[in-house]
């Protein structure tokens, strides 16, 4: 056996246990939801299940006494086939997929152009070495310390209708007419930003930790120069600090984006076990579908976030990656 | 009392039973005074050298009616079963319905589990996910402690799967400080006079009901029982257990009135949002004149001195008396334990099950958090007056529905509440909830 063979055949022993946590943990689950999407079946009894296409068609349910006709299937083979993702979007009032991915996608917009500005302006203020920096690191980071559960409970009650603290503020400035009387959760105008107002609250701490990092990196000696060159300290953060944290800027965008697109727990406690609410999310659509009865459309669900995340990491990468002027691909040909 | 009682078992083994599978109807006696079974002599397998752990899921939380009832009981089998190790755990209602399907699916439920009867335990009993507990009721059926009527709901090919707790029945309990106000000294017994009185009561600035829509459930506690008294309980029944379609014009209809009501400001448009614990607490802060829910309340009702003078409870009126009438009731015995087929003493905690299922009955009567599934073998004189009047309710039903979350399977169920949450939003009207049900269910 040859040197090279053997330093070949220990680089994949070696690799081996990563691998095969890498397939266990992440490639066995993705395929397995993608062969489940294709069956209806119930969670409880998985075994039980029925591929798509075997489904019997079936024209007519007698029901008591009364016959119920269904439209003929006329459905082509892709249509029967994906019939799980398809029914997801067309069936309004049972799933709206529609609706649920279009709130997924208003929470990654708010992340990304509401929730990041304030991390990074935070991670600037503080990156400057102000006086009780370690007090405002520590008070800005506590919302993700804790459990989002009692983040749910303690907004819940900021919220509620009938005792909330916003209605006692608005009451005691003689303005409470100005809240909806479903109250900010419930009515349908006001509810999905009600939700999302504490979801990205949550988590600006913990995109400020990720930046403030970076900041803190910057060479001293660069901002110096800038400094003794004439720029003021916005212009330092603008030309010198945040060209410098961009790679951080891009792993903070990426999570934002794919957090915001799996969010669930935060938005399951405002929920309640109310079955419709006008701040849907696919994570939230699948939950109820996989645990209730619906597992071929719940396995839809996940294959789909699957892909966007993944959809959404390279895109950002790409477009990060084009405009990278200090490390990325284009510039190292240059050189 | 007992009379009631005995009266009550009648018309339940009559007309409940509103079948989830065959029922075998074996009359059962019941309210003999005998001395009361100490949970050992009634339950031959276990005894007080018996070793064991065992693990119990239930809903009873701090919040919940039945919470003593549980600590009680447990409290009686911890002494009379000091070797049996016993944990249990109380999960939300609501979120525990899809924790045990979840543990269901995983194989990781605990040896005894809380269930709602009819559908809900028979999706598990057909994966064959319970142990069947003939051997261990055979007794308590045969020596008259245990109602075989009352099994009728946990009954599947004619075997025994649960444990029966309580029964309850949705009830219409009214504020009467607040319905004097507006002139009333009893509570409506017509829907004309309920609707006349919800008119009184706006003009009066009070919201006639509270309705918890942050809770599903809460919601079809008032619109199956405005179905029921429109269509009638047997039309209700059929539909509910798959006998009859959805595409039904009494139940468009029955949305109209429910939407019309909300319209009119019957309702609190802030329960929208919010829980059933907290619009319970408003109804008893004086906010709402009238609360729609199960009579389970009654236990929290009677421990609150100030508010229990002002409560009473009645059956929701009769809409359409061509097809409805009173003594059509919504509920009937669903509280449930049930064990584990994959127990590893599953024997044993069959055992337990159902010498604590008994007495949490015992207890949760006592309390006033249910009406007794189990034979009355004790004092029950100091029975709160709430639950002694839904005993007459129930002693003079004619029908029962069982609640509709709990009749049907747990797809046909998740379906069903996300349409009923739409009519309490609006976003869908009767047209609409027939159709779609007609269409995704049946």
């Amino acid at each position: 056996m040859s040197k090279n063979t053997t330093k070949r055949i220990n680089i994949f022993l070696f690799l081996l246990p990563a691998l095969f946590l890498f397939v266990a943990i992440l490639v066995v689950p993705i395929v397995s939801s993608v062969y489940y999407s294709f069956f209806n079946f119930s969670m409880i009894d998985a075994s039980d299940k029925t591929f798509v296409l075997d489904e019997k068609e079936d024209t007519s349910t007698v029901v008591g006494d009364a016959l119920t006709a269904k439209e003929t299937d006329d459905r082509s083979f892709f249509g029967k086939l994906f019939e799980n993702y398809i029914e997801l979007f067309e069936n309004k009032n049972l799933y709206d997929m529609g609706k649920a991915l279009k709130n997924a996608f208003i929470l990654a917009a708010l992340s990304v152009f509401i929730q990041l500005p304030l991390s990074l302006g935070l991670a600037l203020m503080l990156g400057r070495g102000i006086k009780g920096e370690r007090l405002y690191l520590s008070v800005y980071f506590v919302p993700v310390l804790i459990s989002s559960v009692v983040i749910g409970a303690l907004w819940s009650k900021i919220y509620d209708p009938s005792h909330g603290v916003i209605l006692f503020i608005l009451e005691k400035l003689g303005c409470a007419d100005i809240l909806p009387a479903k109250g900010l959760l419930g009515d349908d105008s006001t509810a999905l930003l009600a939700v999302f107002i504490p979801t990205i609250w949550q988590y600006v701490g913990y995109h400020m930790l990720l930046m403030y990092a970076g900041v803190k990196s910057v060479s001293p000696e660069l901002r110096e120069a800038a400094k003794l060159d004439g720029a003021t300290d916005g212009q330092v953060d603008r030309y010198v600090v945040i060209p410098s944290i961009k790679q951080i800027i891009k792993v903070s965008v990426i999570f934002a984006i794919t957090g915001s697109l799996k969010s669930y727990d935060l938005i399951k406690i405002f929920a309640r076990s109310k079955y419709d609410v006008p701040y849907n999310v696919p994570s939230l659509m699948l939950v109820k579908n996989v645990f209730g009865g619906h597992g071929g459309e719940g396995n839809a669900i996940a294959v789909m976030l699957i892909i966007l995340c993944f959809a959404f990491a390279i895109l950002i990468n790409w477009i990060f990656k084009e405009r990278d002027i200090y490390g990325g691909k284009k510039h190292s040909k240059q050189q | 009392m007992k009379r009631i009682l005995a009266t009550l078992l009648v018309v339940v083994l009559v007309f409940s039973l509103a079948a989830c599978d065959k029922k075998e109807n074996n009359t059962a006696g019941t309210g003999n005074n005998t001395t009361t079974n100490a949970p050992s002599s009634s339950s031959e397998g276990l005894t007080k050298d018996t070793k064991a752990d065992l693990e119990m899921w239930c809903i009873a939380t701090e919040s919940d009616s039945n919470r003593k009832s549980y600590e009680n009981a447990i409290a009686d089998m911890q002494a009379a079963y000091p070797n049996v190790n016993f944990k249990w755990e109380a999960f939300e209602n609501e979120s525990y319905k899809e924790k045990i399907k979840a543990a269901m699916a995983a194989d990781e439920v605990p040896d005894i589990f809380f269930t709602w009867s009819c559908a809900f335990l028979g999706d598990f009993v057909n994966q064959k996910k319970v142990y069947c507990l003939d051997d261990v009721l055979a007794k308590y059926i045969s020596n008259g402690d245990l109602p075989e009527v009352m099994l009728g709901n946990t009954t599947y090919e004619g075997k025994h799967y649960g444990v029966p707790l309580t029964m309850n029945i949705v009830g219409l309990f009214a504020n009467m400080d607040i319905l004097k106000e507006v002139g009333y000294t009893d509570v409506p017994g017509t829907y004309e006079d309920l609707i006349a009185c919800c008119d009184k009561l706006v003009a009066a600035g009070y919201y006639p009901f509270g309705c918890a829509g942050g809770e599903t459930w809460c919601v079809t506690e008032y619109l199956e029982s405005i179905i029921e008294k429109k269509i009638g309980a047997d039309a209700l029944n059929d539909i509910f257990l798959g006998r009859a379609s959805y595409n039904n014009q009494g139940v468009a209809d029955s949305v109209a009135i429910m939407q019309e009501m909300i319209d009119k400001g019957y309702f609190d448009p802030a329960g929208a949002s919010l829980g059933n614990d907290d619009i319970k607490a408003n109804f008893m802060a004086g906010k709402y004149a009238f609360y729609m829910n199960g009579t389970w309340n009654c236990a929290d009702f009677a421990a609150n001195e100030a508010f229990f003078p002002k409560v009473k409870v009645a059956e929701f009126p009769v809409i359409d008396s061509a097809k409805s009438q009173l003594g059509q009731l919504i509920g009937g015995p669903s509280d449930t334990l049930a064990v584990a087929a994959s127990s590893k003493n599953a024997a044993i905690a069959g055992e337990y099950a159902a010498a604590l299922g008994k007495l949490i009955c015992k207890y949760g009567y006592l309390d006033g958090a249910g009406l007794p599934a189990w034979k009355v073998d004790y004092d029950d004189s100091k029975v709160n007056g709430l639950t002694k009047k839904v005993s007459e309710i129930c002693a003079a039903a004619k029908a029962y529905v069982l609640f509709g979350d709990t009749a049907m399977s747990a797809a046909d169920k998740d379906i069903y509440l996300s349409y009923v949450d739409k009519v309490y939003s609006s976003s869908v009207d009767g047209a609409g909830f027939i159709s779609g049900l007609a269409k995704d269910i049946r």
